[in-house]
């Protein structure tokens, strides 16, 4: 890893304690920022900082690139090779650079109307003129078009009921409700695509053809599942990538992926990876590895459209019995961090800096005997007011084992306060529909950055549950509707604040912990790695030129620091 | 009369898989748009929202309706569109299929070679040490789990020795058709063959040596000898040609068995067939994937089935009589 300029970057962040990070920090933002990644490897190569051709593991499909068949947090990275954003690198940081837009800015006093400055020059991967059709159109499209993960920007938070094009390189968006945040959360997590390539497509899931993106990568061929074959966009208006040729091949077996990249067969696995892997290969004279914030978590989702979860005070008593961090100890060998912290993510921007999750069993006992959930008849277990034992299930996916060491914990814990959890592993598929349904009392997933690393997302998440509680929540209710009228970045803050705290309080989910990512690649292939939070290190940041990263990019520092 | 009865048969046995094709993937619990979406897109999803992406790919119609549309679009040529994948079931199942029929095929003639010539050979010197010896190797391999085979051999001969590739069935960077591709490929063979042909070898040798033990003790052997026949002429002659039957059904009916084996074995290795597809197919609750792909695997295994039934009678003359 050439760390030289990132471990410099990051030393004066240290010494500065975050004051570089902090002068970037306009009013009403967050004094949260994400933690530098770290080297983890033993000696620091010096390889190259350019490549002819690189071939890179991946895990998850990616079907043909487009916003329709790329959906998870894992496979995004290479979405985002081909196409490009109005602001980046994404919105989990404290910081944006402008990107396909040259300025946005907010032209009423609500926060409802922004008009959008593009950059001129930009061209699509057919040669064609990037222009403000092009981003009107998408802004239409994912407003009326078929819900993917990124139409919420256009369709539901906000939603916009004006797109206007002003001229050739300028665009006016009007929300139904204000949208202070636009600039940090909406223009750095939407992708452009081509109006010429996408208009008129009804069924864009069924849409074959080759994405045509302005990013610095080009799609050349690709069999959907099995390899991508990628060329350097040589015209790509914030230069000409380091690598010339990438290609992706998919292996979805761990051990198979990390065998490939042992033997050379691949230059970097763009999966995590696994502990025990990690303290074997900290020594490995080919590997290096660097642990990047992904922004991942896994949390314990109660069901609030059955009972008794409609009970908000009983979900306090849950959370106040369920203490996280014998998981991160016994489940993932204490790498990662704990979910005591609460959610959001705990590196996230966005997140209140002193949020902390009640662990007190004893309170939590005493709060279930006041609100009359004791155990009348002796057997060990309390029953309801109306008699019903509390007994729930606590259900799992089969292909994520750590998860059953955690709900073997998370059902101590909970019987120490009268409550029996049975725990259950069921097919994926299973577990899906049951989630889908509402047919589960408990249940331990993981959730992307896209889900705990965004503010918007709190009020998408709130939705969603909101469609499915017994009752309404009132104060929750209202807090929301605060937010969704508020209409400066403090005010926005300040409500998200509160409906943090609130939704640690009475949760509908419970945070576990936050997994730290460890990634792998051959130094003597590339060595122009740079980590960026919610990403890891293989995105398209790592493939641009050195000079023109550093807004998207995050510190480096070694192990040793 | 034969002929057409054996037809019949399978025109029977077609249109109850073609059902059961359909039916299967339905049963499962979950639908595709659990896997289609990631939970923070479902979570906030409308009913209408989640009925648009069903009625993109005809789900939202009555289930009988979807049967019905199934069985015309097989006639027809026409498996509507996958899911997970966006693209035509049929381009995406014939882009795997070649790569499947390559390993499969390599596999099932490996086995059944290395399989009979083993059973025979240990039947021939039965109870001596080669007996002893193939019997309990291939017992210990056959009974070890196919993945656990493959991270064996991927640990061997890729990790530790580096003279095989562990994943894929072709090099990328190789121009397609060209000596290095084809060496390519033959070399990525090689790991899922072998482990795909390992659990199926022990199969057949048991049944080869079984049926050739049987064999040598029938009253026509001893008559051979009786008539003074070398005792590798009875070998050959009277016994092996006796016990060719049940062989060549067991080597038939292991197509069956490596249908199964690649759904490990292509997973493990990355390698881009029909088995990796029906577990992609499964995972993602792809129906129309999955229809295809049972579609084919449901031929391929009755076609191999008429195969064996009409070839019986050129083996055994017996059977021309039944």
């Amino acid at each position: 890893m050439n760390t030289r300029f990132l471990s410099l970057a990051a030393a004066m962040l240290l010494t500065m304690g975050h004051g570089a990070a902090a002068q970037d920090i306009r009013a009403g933002e967050s004094g949260n920022a994400v933690p530098p990644a770290i080297f983890m490897s033993a000696e620091d190569h010096q390889g190259p900082v350019e490549a002819e051709e690189l071939t890179l593991g991946m895990w998850v499909k990616a079907g043909n690139v487009t916003t329709y068949t790329i959906g998870n947090s894992w496979n995004d990275w290479v979405l985002w090779l081909m196409y490009d954003k109005l602001r980046e690198p994404s919105p989990y940081v404290g910081k944006a650079e402008d990107w396909l837009a040259t300025s946005i800015e907010q032209v009423s006093d609500d926060a409802t109307v922004w008009e959008i400055t593009l950059r001129e020059g930009v061209t699509w991967h057919d040669g064609t003129e990037f222009t403000a059709e092009d981003v009107a159109f998408t802004f239409e499209y994912y407003r009326e078009g078929p819900a993917n993960r990124w139409t919420h920007h256009a369709s539901s938070v906000p939603r916009m009921v004006g797109i206007e094009v002003l001229d050739k390189y300028k665009v006016r968006l009007t929300s139904e409700k204000p949208m202070p945040n636009f600039d940090r959360i909406t223009a750095t997590d939407l992708p452009i695509i081509q109006k010429a390539q996408w208009e008129g497509v009804e069924e864009p899931r069924s849409f074959t053809e080759i994405g045509i993106g302005t990013g610095p990568y080009k799609l050349v061929d690709y069999e959907a599942d099995r390899y991508y074959r990628f060329e350097a966009n040589e015209d790509y208006w914030r230069g000409v990538p380091t690598v010339k040729k990438l290609n992706l091949v998919m292996i979805k077996d761990p051990q198979t992926m990390f065998t490939a990249l042992k033997t050379g067969e691949i230059d970097g696995a763009a999966r995590p990876v696994p502990p025990e892997l990690v303290l074997q290969w900290q020594n490995d004279p080919d590997l290096e590895l660097i642990s990047a914030p992904t922004l991942w978590g896994v949390w314990l989702d109660i069901n609030v459209a059955r009972e008794p979860f409609d009970d908000r005070d009983l979900r306090r008593a849950i959370t106040m019995a369920i203490d996280p961090t014998p998981m991160l100890d016994r489940v993932v060998l204490g790498q990662g961090k704990s979910g005591a912290s609460s959610w959001p993510h705990v590196d996230s921007f966005w997140t209140k800096p002193d949020l902390a999750a009640p662990n007190d069993p004893e309170g939590a006992k005493a709060l279930l005997d006041e609100l009359g959930y004791v155990d009348t008849d002796g057997d060990g277990v309390r029953e309801t007011p109306e008699g019903e034992p509390l007994v729930w299930d606590l259900k799992i996916a089969s292909n994520q084992p750590l998860f059953l060491r955690a709900a073997e914990i998370v059902g101590q814990q909970l019987g120490e306060i009268g409550v029996n959890v049975e725990v259950a592993s069921m097919d994926p598929g299973a577990l899906a529909e049951l989630w889908r349904t509402r047919e589960f009392d408990l249940r331990i997933a993981d959730i992307t950055p896209h889900g705990i690393a965004d503010q918007d997302m709190l009020i998408i998440l709130y939705r969603g549950d909101a469609g499915r509680e017994m009752v309404v929540d009132e104060e929750k209710k209202a807090i929301v509707d605060r937010w969704l009228e508020a209409q400066t970045r403090e005010e926005r803050l300040r409500i998200s604040y509160e409906l943090q705290d609130y939704q640690t309080k009475y949760p509908n989910r419970v945070m576990l912990w936050y997994p730290e990512s460890v990634f792998a690649y051959r130094w003597d292939s590339y060595d122009n790695y740079a980590p960026s939070a919610g990403y890891g290190i293989f995105h398209k940041y790592s493939f641009l030129p050195e000079e023109v990263r550093e807004g998207t990019v995050d510190p480096l520092i070694m192990e040793s620091n | 009369m034969v002929y057409l009865r054996i037809i019949l048969q399978y025109a029977a046995v077609l249109a109850v898989a073609l059902s059961l094709n359909f039916l299967l993937p339905r049963i499962a619990p979950g639908e595709p748009i659990d896997f289609l979406l990631p939970e923070d897109v479902l979570a906030e999803m409308s009913p209408e929202d989640e009925a648009r992406v069903m009625r993109e790919f005809g789900l939202d119609k009555p289930i009988l309706v979807q049967f019905g549309d199934y069985v015309a679009g097989v006639f027809s040529g026409d498996l509507g569109t996958s899911v997970s994948y966006g693209m035509p079931v049929w381009d995406i199942v014939f882009d795997r299929l070649p790569w499947t029929l390559l390993l499969m095929g390599w596999a099932l003639a490996i086995s059944a070679f290395l399989g009979s010539a083993l059973g025979v050979m240990a039947a021939r010197w039965r109870g001596g040490a080669f007996d002893v010896g193939s019997l309990v190797a291939i017992i210990f391999v056959g009974s070890a789990p196919p993945f656990w085979v493959a991270m064996l051999l991927i640990t061997l001969f890729a990790a530790n020795l580096g003279w095989l590739p562990s994943f894929g069935a072709a090099p990328l960077a190789a121009i397609p058709g060209s000596w290095e591709w084809i060496k390519g490929v033959g070399i990525r063979l090689i790991m899922p063959v072998t482990a795909l042909a390992l659990v199926q070898t022990a199969n057949i040798l048991l049944t080869a040596r079984s049926a050739m033990q049987i064999a040598m003790g029938q009253d026509y052997v001893t008559f051979a000898r009786a008539k003074g026949a070398g005792e590798g002429r009875v070998f050959r002659k009277h016994a092996f040609r006796n016990a060719l039957l049940p062989i060549y059904t067991n080597v038939m009916i292991g197509i069956g068995n490596l249908v199964g084996g690649a759904l490990v074995i292509e997973t493990v290795f990355a390698y881009p067939g029909i088995g990796s597809l029906i577990v992609e197919g499964v995972g993602a609750r792809d129906y129309n994937l999955l229809q295809g792909v049972f579609l084919l695997a449901t031929l391929g295994v009755v076609i191999a089935n008429l195969i064996a039934d009409l070839g019986y009678p050129l083996l055994d003359p017996r059977a021309r009589r039944a």
